[in-house]
This record gives structure tokens, C-alpha cells and sequence, in this order.
């Protein structure tokens, strides 16, 4: 019997000589099918995890299991059943497309008639067979990053990992990816383990979300629950009036704004309300804007910092170049 | 599980390479023929020395010296394609395709042997086109040439197993070192017994010594110490099998 493709983890620790803890005890479930988005700065320990779920790092401790097969005693069907495209494409640059393809396909024991076709059917896939012929080494760097997208495929995965995969990317690449990763859970049934630092990408693509900070996880969640987690929509309206902000404190709590006035939305409050409000009173403003949490709000309410930036901040601390107080 | 398959993507990777670029192939062929054409051509008044009694001639002594030195310098430059993979990270990407990664090792093996299995053809064409005399009607080739394939592989096991511990192509005169020393405390240029001194000493406990002793005999048509050359180049191949397996579990827990 087909074990179930899902991805479990428990305590699950990595430390490196010298080093902290790159991932600290976490604890993981991804359901068969489901898109995973695993959020977190640079260092947080995204990478790190797909490297102990792909059997390509050991645990230190704790224990997972990809497919039903476990990372560490049963490598060789993990290997079997996952597909991975990691951060750097590893390619070689003396073959061509169809080359990588073919050795992929050989390493994976794909049978020998079956070979040609599948290459075909993949590099049309991700838009490579007019460039299937030429050495990789010509290849541009979203070029690259498909490749590696049709070569983690060959085998049809039950599992696939993908570690940062449109970091790099033109939005048009982006897109692309997105709309290919989104049709194999959906339409083939792979589950998906997506790293990623982008914000956009976890919310647009994941079913659910995991969000990691110093090796451990922070939070979880679908993108909404996160959300609705840290609170209400803002409302900011500009110029920066007296008047405008009285009638905007009637619907919730000010909140600092920049560039004008802002509230945190209370109870049911709209915008639909505060328009006619704003009306009623004869006050013009220049903008209104509804501005809805994101992903990088749980983040900063979880870890007390914003995403954007966090990861700079912990590898300047990790080269011992932690910012100082300006003298 | 997969161990052929494995071996044959990694094996068809290598040699597609190195047969598809001038670059990599040339100087496979040339350093073997430049040394034969040093040591055979240069060195051949050597073989007036009093005592030396090798009745096929010295193109045919030195002969077997640079095919032993082929297939172990063969072996070496498998460590170092190695570890440029390990530096370029397309080992990474075998450890995760491949299901059974003894395959890998086995694969580098397999490429080593048939890059080897060409320099080897390449080289007896120009020994025999220069003159190189046979003796006994060259039945005993064979083994000379099985023997020299159990050195390159002997060879490759050693350097990859320093490959897969290093990771690094800075690794490659570890690799290198320990092979050309055990080749040239061998007897290149005269047979054992005009060895004299510590030399003499040292090339008697070579195991390298009774492999270029027993190549010798084959290609004079008369075969000696056979069971004690194949014996030492077995057991360095079984040994270094061990080592460069060994040196894939360290290379996996270092991830």
C-alpha cells in the first residue's frame, strides 16, 4: 500500500560546531497535497530544514519522516519519493538541458524508453525547449532556476521541496512558477515545502504557513488565521487633520501614521461607514486606505522585529558585525 | 536499490565530458605519451647498464611503468574531478537524486576505468608503432592490462576517498602525493635487483614494486610472482573501496 506523501517532524534539531543552533526542536505536518510556506529571514533556519527532510543533513536530534519514510534510517526511499529543487541550482555547465534531464532520469532509474518523452513533456513545461539543445552554462539565471524546477520533477515526486525557487526570479518568472507549483498540489496531488523570504509569495502560494525565527517556529497557520491573529484592519486617511482624526477615533484605536491619520479598526467598523462619516461632516481628505495585516505584521508581532531586513541584521551578527550605537 | 542505474548517470556524466571537450581529453593522453617518450626515448642507454637483462628491450620496460603510471595518475585525476563537484555543488545534487549513493562512488569508478581503458589503447598503439618488442606471442598481455586496471581503480578509490573527506580541490596533492611517491620509489628505470641502498630497501616493500615486477614478466612472455601482484592490487582496491566509502558517509554527515 502507497504510504501517505506527507511530511511529519518532531523536536527536530540541528547544530553545527562552533555555531548555534541552526534549527531548534521544531515540530512539523504537512498534509498530502497541501502547499507548505515556510517563512523566515536569511539564517533562520529554512534552508537547514530542507536539507535534514531531504536526507542531505542528519538531525542532530529528534526525529522526521517525508512520505512515511524516515530521513535518517530509510534515506534511500526518501530520495526516491521526493523531488528537490534547492537554492543554488547545482548544474553542470558542460551539458545542456536535455543532457541534465537524461542523467536525472538515469539516476532516478526512470526506464529507458520513457526517458525522451518525459524531457520533452518538462523542458515544454517550463518553457526550455528552444534552449534544451544549448550548455547550461549560457543559461540565465531564471533559466537555471527552471531547469531545476523540470529536473527536481523527472521522477514525478510525491514530495516536492523548494528552497527560495523564485529568489532571483523576474516577476514574470515568478508568476509562472507560482501557476506551476500551484497545478501540482492541485491537479497532481504533490505536497509542496516551500521556503521563502517573500512575503508575497508565502501568502499568494501556501496553504498554510510556518514562520521561522532563530531555529524555531514562531508561528503557524493559514495565511488568514495568521493574520486575523494580530488584529484588525487599519484605516489611514491624509492630510494629517484634527477633525479627520475625531471622526476616525469614533470607529477604533488611533494608531501612529507617517503621512496623515490612522486607526486601528474596532468591532465590525468599514470603510463604508467612515466614508459616510467623512461626509457627513463636509470633510475632503486626498487618500483613504484600508490597509489589511500581512504576513510581515505576525512576523513583527512575533519576533518584535519586521521581516524585511531581519535576516541582514542577523548575518552582520553572525560575522560578529552586530550594528552599533553611532558614537 | 538502483546501484547500476546510479553508477551508469554518474559514469555516463564523466566520460561524456571529458569526450566532448578537447580540454579535458587531450592532456589525458598527452602526459602518458610524454612520459613514455621521455623514459622509453630519452632514458633508453639505461638499459646498457651492466645487469640489466630484460630481453624485450627498455621501450617495452618502460612500457609497462607508464601504463601502471597511466592508470594510477588516471585514478588521481577521478579525485580531483570529484572534488571540483563537491566545490561547484553538483555532488549535492547527486547525494539527492540518487537513491543508492554507493552508486556514486561505484559510478566515479566506472569513469575512471574507461577513461583509463582509452589512454591504455591510445598508448600500445604508439608502443607497437615505435617498435615495441612482445614476448611469447603476447598471450600474457591480457593480465598486464588487468593488472594496470586494478591500480587505476585502486587509485580512484584512494582519491576519492581524500575527495569526499576534503570537499575541496585544494585536496589534490594529498591525492596526488602519496600515489607518486609509491610510483617512483618503484623500480622506474632498472629492475630490482640493480637497486642498490636504502632505495633497494624501500622498493623492495613497495606492493607497487610487485606489480611492475609481475608486468614485466607478462610482457616478456614469462610470467613470475603473478598471484602476489594480482593479490596486493586486489586487496589496495578492496582497501581503498572501503576508504572511499567510508570518505561518502563522512561526506554525507557533513551534508
Amino acid at each position: 500500500m502507497e504510504r501517505p506523501n506527507t511530511i511529519e517532524a518532531e523536536r527536530l534539531v540541528r547544530e553545527f560546531k562552533k555555531g548555534p543552533r541552526a534549527v531548534d526542536g521544531i515540530d512539523l505536518r504537512v498534509e498530502p497535497g497541501e502547499i507548505y510556506g515556510f517563512l523566515g529571514p536569511n539564517g533562520a533556519g529554512k534552508s537547514t530544514t530542507v536539507l535534514m527532510l531531504t536526507t542531505l543533513l542528519p538531525p542532530t536530534a529528534g526525529t522526521a519522516r517525508v512520505a512515511g519514510y524516515d530521513v535518517v534510517r530509510e534515506g534511500p526511499d526518501v530520495r526516491a519519493t521526493i523531488g528537490a529543487a534547492l537554492q543554488e541550482a547545482a548544474l553542470d555547465g558542460l551539458l545542456t538541458g536535455r543532457e541534465h534531464l537524461r542523467l536525472q532520469a538515469t539516476l532516478q532509474g526512470l526506464p529507458r524508453a520513457e526517458r525522451p518523452a518525459r524531457a520533452d513533456e518538462l523542458l515544454e513545461r517550463v518553457g526550455l525547449m528552444e534552449a534544451a539543445d544549448r550548455k547550461v552554462r549560457g543559461y540565465s539565471g531564471g533559466m537555471k532556476r527552471r531547469l531545476d524546477l523540470a529536473l527536481a520533477l523527472v521522477h514525478r515526486p510525491r514530495v516536492l521541496f523548494l528552497d527560495e525557487p523564485t529568489t532571483g526570479l523576474d516577476p514574470q518568472s515568478r508568476a509562472a512558477l507560482w501557476t506551476e507549483v500551484g497545478r501540482l498540489a492541485r491537479e497532481e496531488g504533490v505536497t509542496v515545502f516551500l521556503t521563502t523570504q517573500y512575503l508575497e509569495e508565502a501568502d499568494v502560494l501556501a496553504d498554510r504557513v510556518g514562520i521561522i525565527d532563530h531555529g524555531r517556529i514562531v508561528a503557524e497557520g493559514t495565511p488568514a488565521e495568521l493574520k486575523a491573529q494580530v488584529g484588525r484592519p487599519t484605516v489611514e486617511a491624509m492630510p494629517a487633520d484634527e477633525r479627520i482624526a475625531d471622526v476616525l477615533a469614533r470607529f477604533g484605536e488611533p494608531v501612529p501614521s507617517a503621512k496623515g491619520v490612522a486607526v486601528r479598526l474596532a468591532g465590525d467598523a468599514d470603510l463604508t461607514a467612515i466614508v459616510r462619516a467623512l461626509d457627513a461632516k463636509g470633510l475632503l481628505v486626498d487618500n483613504l486606505q484600508l490597509h489589511q495585516p500581512t504576513l510581515d505584521d505576525v512576523f513583527l508581532a512575533k519576533t518584535g522585529r519586521s521581516l524585511e531586513g531581519a535576516g541582514d541584521e542577523e548575518e552582520a551578527a553572525s560575522r560578529g558585525l552586530a550594528m552599533q550605537p553611532a558614537a | 536499490m538502483r546501484l547500476a542505474s546510479v553508477a551508469r548517470g554518474v559514469a555516463w556524466r564523466s566520460l561524456h565530458n571529458v569526450f566532448t571537450n578537447p580540454s579535458l581529453l587531450i592532456p589525458q593522453l598527452a602526459f602518458p605519451l610524454f612520459f613514455f617518450t621521455a623514459f622509453a626515448g630519452g632514458l633508453s642507454g639505461v638499459s646498457r647498464v651492466p645487469g640489466f637483462d630484460f630481453a624485450e628491450g627498455y621501450t617495452a620496460f618502460q612500457f609497462v611503468f607508464v601504463l601502471c603510471q597511466s592508470a594510477a595518475f588516471g585514478g588521481v585525476f577521478t579525485g580531483f574531478g570529484i572534488a571540483r563537484d563537491f566545490e561547484t555543488g553538483f555532488v549535492r545534487r547527486l547525494l539527492l537524486a540518487a537513491p543508492n549513493r554507493t552508486g556514486i562512488v561505484l559510478g566515479y569508478a566506472v569513469a575512471a576505468l574507461t577513461r583509463w581503458l582509452v589512454t591504455a589503447t591510445f598508448l600500445t598503439a604508439i608502443a607497437f608503432a615505435v617498435g615495441m618488442k612482445v614476448g611469447g606471442s603476447g598471450v600474457d598481455l591480457p593480465a598486464l592490462y588487468l593488472l594496470a586496471a586494478l591500480v587505476n581503480v585502486a587509485a580512484g578509490l584512494w582519491a576519492c576517498g581524500v575527495a569526499m573527506r576534503l570537499r575541496t580541490m585544494q585536496a589534490f596533492p594529498v591525492m596526488q602525493f602519496p600515489v607518486f611517491l609509491a610510483l617512483f620509489f618503484a623500480p622506474v628505470y632498472v629492475p630490482l635487483h640493480l637497486l642498490q641502498g636504502w632505495i633497494h630497501g624501500v622498493a623492495y616493500v613497495n606492493p607497487l614494486t610487485r606489480v611492475l615486477e609481475a608486468g614485466r614478466s607478462f610482457i616478456a612472455g614469462a610470467p613470475s610472482e603473478a598471484g602476489v601482484a594480482f593479490g596486493v592490487a586486489a586487496a589496495l582496491a578492496v582497501l581503498f573501496a572501503f576508504w572511499a566509502l567510508r570518505g561518502l558517509r563522512s561526506a554525507e554527515a557533513a551534508g
